[in-house]
């Protein structure tokens, strides 16, 4: 009871700073930090070539063995390579995911022991990281250690929301991230930043070095979790991620000025941002709700996101601020599949020089995990998606036998009337399919596929931007899934949608209806489509239908579902363009034909 | 149970507010980022930094930094830590101090009128008189390192401790460095491009020191950090005349104008003052400086060595070789007076050598 006492006294006697006798907190501080330590080193995950040659870091972020490093790190390994854990093992590893903009990979570690789980490590949110705070760094530098037991630095964050311009071909560009005196060196990279709660706030990935050679000068930058966060999606899907520009082309107006404003200096002709309405002229005042101030700032906040997302941006002009969304667009190009281009080619034409196998490496389990496909990281993966949603949607019920003709009756509620509606899904004679409308006695057909159909015909009814093309998708995908897309299937990872709202009310901000949807990215004859689903639940809940690539999308918003026959339909469907409302279809009875 | 129940007390109180080592340094950080500028001026190509750190000292907008070849500009411009951008203007500076004041100019304003800016600034004065750090001591430093901030991104913050507390001038000819009073020497490597000017502080924020330039060894290839403490006092010698000037003297001068800056005493590459010494031929990496013979006429021919002599100390620094003493000359000036101690046999021998001008037919070429 004394001590109690006593140690009362003691933490009472030492405010602010200890002064006389700080050994118990140094010690119980200390304590805490070798106990956060404890907790998270066995997820640190030591990255190296098959054979277990030490190349650089990582880290395990589930119990699947999903793993995070640098896409620098694994370059040079190839895409089946092997992981030391800090039991000493070492885990035959697959490649998942590259971003290579962001320097960022994803890796999946095979555990040991069928369905044995992976210790892992908690995500953190790195916007709440500030200059000043307390980080750990862990990984093996130099390859110092044979048995994956990673090293341990401490030290502050120097500075957040840093941009490092990129390093190589417009690849291993550093956005929005993290500054540490915290010492890394070369071995550290794609390991572990930790605050002190032992939560993920970065991956270490670079330094500035100049004259000192390349070891910790004292500043070293993580790529930050939230970043990484928004391509966590597309890495699991085994993509090779882009990063995104507005295709706008954005200065500070007066460098030699007081404060900066960002305006907008010109545009690319097919940049979302142009169809959204934004000009030459026009102030950037917020992009995806941070403020916008200075060259590198801009930088910052565009550098985190991947291509195609959307995004609200509020523009200034005349004194009038507005918000809207616009879509992003890649950097790099999209690759073309073309028969026997397997090889991908850098840009000097030269073909990328094959990782020297190791021996043993083919017979690693990791090979049945990989599969080639251009434009992926490990297409494998993108197909293993695409089959956990199609097994998931299989549950809501079987659409493949109902191939014969649908049709929808409910009323409509456009800008100005509201009626009945009927729409008819139907083969004609040629076998085509035939789309028809018919509300407040108005009629509209469309035969996507008919030779010589027109862009306007497409895009029917008028101020719809091709309401009856997206319908018709709509039942192909439903009823046919990947086999209806001819020209191109895939799971694109993860996106932002905004759904309205069912009352129509407005929001402060758009980012209040931002829901992150899993995407399929479709394309049938020259119809791209991308259709959204809820991650839970695996809801439809929006499709993007492009007629026309110079004209905007147009948007369906599927709601209210409820079972008709044993299957989960939609019976509330919003349709837009761009920021209106075309119209909102309340659907009473669906009914789905099966082939007669 | 007992130690238990203290080991959970000892957790409360942990959480419980009380400043610990384990504590961030995020509050801290955000308020001395207030009290420092980004410095942008001459230079920027063969790998001399056009970007430096400054210290504000007072709130109508004075800045201490270090006396770098980067002020040598009329276009010097400073980013405050909102964002803002301005003119600013030397008002003086001290080689031998490595300091310089400058002070941010308004357009349509003259320099001494008051700016009437109100900036957060540190009292330089108060800093003096605080007790200086310890060896051991937590220090933050905050500083542009690598140009990473422009306009309102925040400098760095690195943290440290006082690894020594001395004089640098020990080793003059291996460091090129014109400062010969106290500094700190800290264990992080706070000392990058641009640093320089950065301020050190104690654990709680308070002013201790100007973070300094890049240093490096040129023997061993190992660079060192250090900072000038914010109450230093150097002796400047000019010609035969010495006078004693700390930092806050400096200031209070320059503030009003009244600081006469010298010119450069340090030109690295100068030749330095006249000596006439002939050592033996320097074939080694580090020959010692046996003196074979003097220049007629030379002011080494007037002091009074003897051919054999070996030179051990310059002004009480030891010269190990040849290139050394090479070196050290280079920073000395006509006029000045060394003591130079040489063993001679057995003993020590303290000679004087006053320097003169190069004569103007007999310059070496080398």
């Amino acid at each position: 009871m004394n001590r109690l006492l006593l140690s009362i006294g003691l933490i009472a006697s030492v405010s602010p700073l200890p002064a006389a006798d700080p050994s118990p907190l140094v010690r119980s501080s200390e304590a805490a930090r070798v106990e956060v330590i404890r907790k998270v080193k066995p997820a640190v995950a030591a990255v190296c070539f098959f054979g277990g040659e030490a190349c650089g870091s990582g880290v395990v972020i589930d119990a699947q063995g999903y793993c995070l490093t640098n896409f620098h790190v694994v370059q040079p390994t190839g895409p089946v390579l092997q992981c030391g854990l800090a039991d000493g093992k070492l885990y035959d590893a697959v490649l998942v995911g590259v971003d290579k903009v962001g320097d960022v990979a994803l890796v999946k570690l095979l555990p040991r022991e069928p369905g044995k789980p992976f210790p892992f490590v908690a995500l953190a949110d790195s916007d709440t990281v500030r200059p000043g705070d307390w980080s750990l760094a862990m990984g093996n530098p130099f390859g110092l250690s044979l048995d994956f037991t990673p090293t341990v630095t401490y030290g502050l964050v120097s500075g957040t929301n840093r941009y490092q311009p990129p390093e190589g071909k417009g690849t291993l560009e550093y956005t929005d991230c993290i500054q540490i005196e915290t010492s890394i060196n070369p071995g550290n990279s794609g390991g572990p930043l930790f605050n002190m709660k032992g939560e993920l706030i970065g991956i270490n990935g670079r330094g500035s070095f100049e004259k000192r050679g390349r070891v910790n000068s004292g500043v070293g930058y993580a790529i930050s979790i939230n970043q990484i966060k928004n391509f966590l999606g597309h890495l699991r899907s085994g993509l090779d991620t882009d990063h995104a520009t507005l295709g706008a082309d954005v200065a500070t107006e007066n460098e030699e000025g007081d404060l900066s404003r960002m305006l907008v200096r010109s545009m690319l002709e097919d940049a979302d941002a142009v169809k959204q309405g934004i000009q030459p002229g026009d102030q950037l005042v917020k992009f995806a709700g941070r403020t916008l101030s200075s060259a590198n700032q801009y930088k910052n906040i565009l550098g985190i996101f991947p291509r195609e997302w959307r995004l609200p941006l509020t523009y200034r002009r005349d004194n009038v601020t507005r918000e809207t969304l616009v879509r992003l667009m890649g950097h790099m190009d999209r690759p073309v599949e073309k028969a026997g281009d397997e090889q991908p080619k850098p840009p000097g034409g030269r073909p990328a020089p094959a990782p020297p196998k190791k021996p043993g490496q083919d017979a690693s389990p990791a090979n049945k995990l990989f599969t080639a496909k251009k434009g992926y990281a490990n297409y494998f993966f993108n197909l293993e998606r695409q089959n956990e949603l199609k097994a998931a949607l299989a549950k809501q019920g079987n659409f493949a036998d109902r191939s014969g003709t649908w049709t929808l009756d409910g009323t409509i509620e456009l800008v100005d009337r509201r009626g009945d509606v009927k729409v008819t899904w139907a083969e004609d004679a040629d076998g085509l399919t035939a789309v028809t409308i018919i509300r407040n006695g108005i009629r509209d057909s469309v035969i996507p596929l008919k030779p010589g159909a027109t862009i306007g015909e497409l895009m029917l009814p008028q101020g719809s931007g091709g309401l009856l093309t997206a319908l018709y998708q709509y039942r192909r995908l439903l009823t046919s899934w990947e086999k209806g897309f001819e020209a191109g299937f895939d799971h694109g990872g993860t996106e932002p949608v905004y759904p309205p709202r069912a009352d129509g009310a407005a929001v402060d901000s758009l980012k209040d209806l931002r829901m992150d949807a899993d995407v399929i990215r479709a394309k049938h004859a020259s119809l791209e489509s991308k259709w959204y689903y809820t991650p839970g639940d695996h809801r439809l809940i929006a499709c993007e239908a492009v007629t026309a690539s110079e004209e905007l999308p147009c948007e369906l918003f599927f709601g209210e579902y409820k079972k008709t026959d044993g299957r989960e339909l939609p019976h509330r469907i919003e349709v837009r363009i761009g920021e209106k409302k075309y119209a909102v279809i309340v659907v009473k009875t669906w009914t789905l034909g099966g082939k007669s | 149970m007992n130690s238990l129940r203290i080991g959970f007390t000892l957790l409360v109180g942990l959480l419980g507010g009380v400043a610990t080592a384990a504590d961030p340094f995020d509050k801290i950080a955000e308020d001395v980022n207030t009290r420092t500028v980004k410095l942008f001026g001459a230079g920027g190509f063969r790998g001399v930094t056009n970007f430096g750190t400054g210290i504000l000292i007072s709130p109508d907008g004075h800045i201490l930094t270090i006396a770098s070849q980067m002020l040598d500009t009329s276009e010097l411009v400073v980013h405050l830590y909102d964002g803002r951008r301005m003119k600013a203007v030397v008002l003086g500076q001290e080689p031998e101090l490595d300091i310089a004041l400058l002070k941010i100019k308004l357009d349509g304003k003259k320099l001494d009128e008051p700016t009437g800016l109100d900036l957060a600034c540190f009292d330089l004065d108060a800093a003096a008189k605080r007790e200086l750090a310890k060896p051991g001591d937590w220090v933050l430093s905050f500083a542009n390192q690598f140009e990473i901030a422009m306009r309102d991104e925040p400098v760095s913050v690195q943290r440290g401790v006082v690894a020594a507390c001395i004089k640098l001038t020990g080793r003059r000819g291996i460091f090129d460095f014109a400062y010969t009073g106290q500094v700190y020497v800290v264990d992080a490597i706070t000392n990058n491009p641009g640093a320089g000017g950065g301020a050190l502080t104690d654990r709680r924020g308070q002013l201790l020191a100007v973070v300094g330039r890049e240093l490096r060894n040129s023997l061993t290839e190992t660079w060192i950090n250090y900072a000038v403490p914010v109450n230093a006092r150097v002796d400047i010698k000019d010609g035969d005349k010495t006078t004693s000037v700390s930092i806050p003297e400096f200031v209070a001068a320059a503030k009003k104008g009244e600081y006469k800056t010298r010119p450069k005493a340090i030109a690295a590459t100068g030749p330095g003052g006249y000596h006439g010494l002939v050592f033996v031929p320097n074939v080694l990496e580090r020959t010692p400086p046996y003196i074979e013979e003097w220049e007629p006429n030379s002011p080494a021919a007037k002091a009074g060595f003897l051919p054999g002599d070996l030179i051990g100390f310059l002004d009480g620094e030891p010269i190990g070789s040849i290139k050394a003493f090479q070196d050290a000359i280079k920073k000395t000036r006509p006029g000045m007076v060394l003591r130079v101690e040489v063993r001679r046999g057995d003993g020590l021998q303290t000679i004087e050598l006053r320097l003169e001008d190069y004569p103007k037919p007999t310059v070496p070429k080398k």
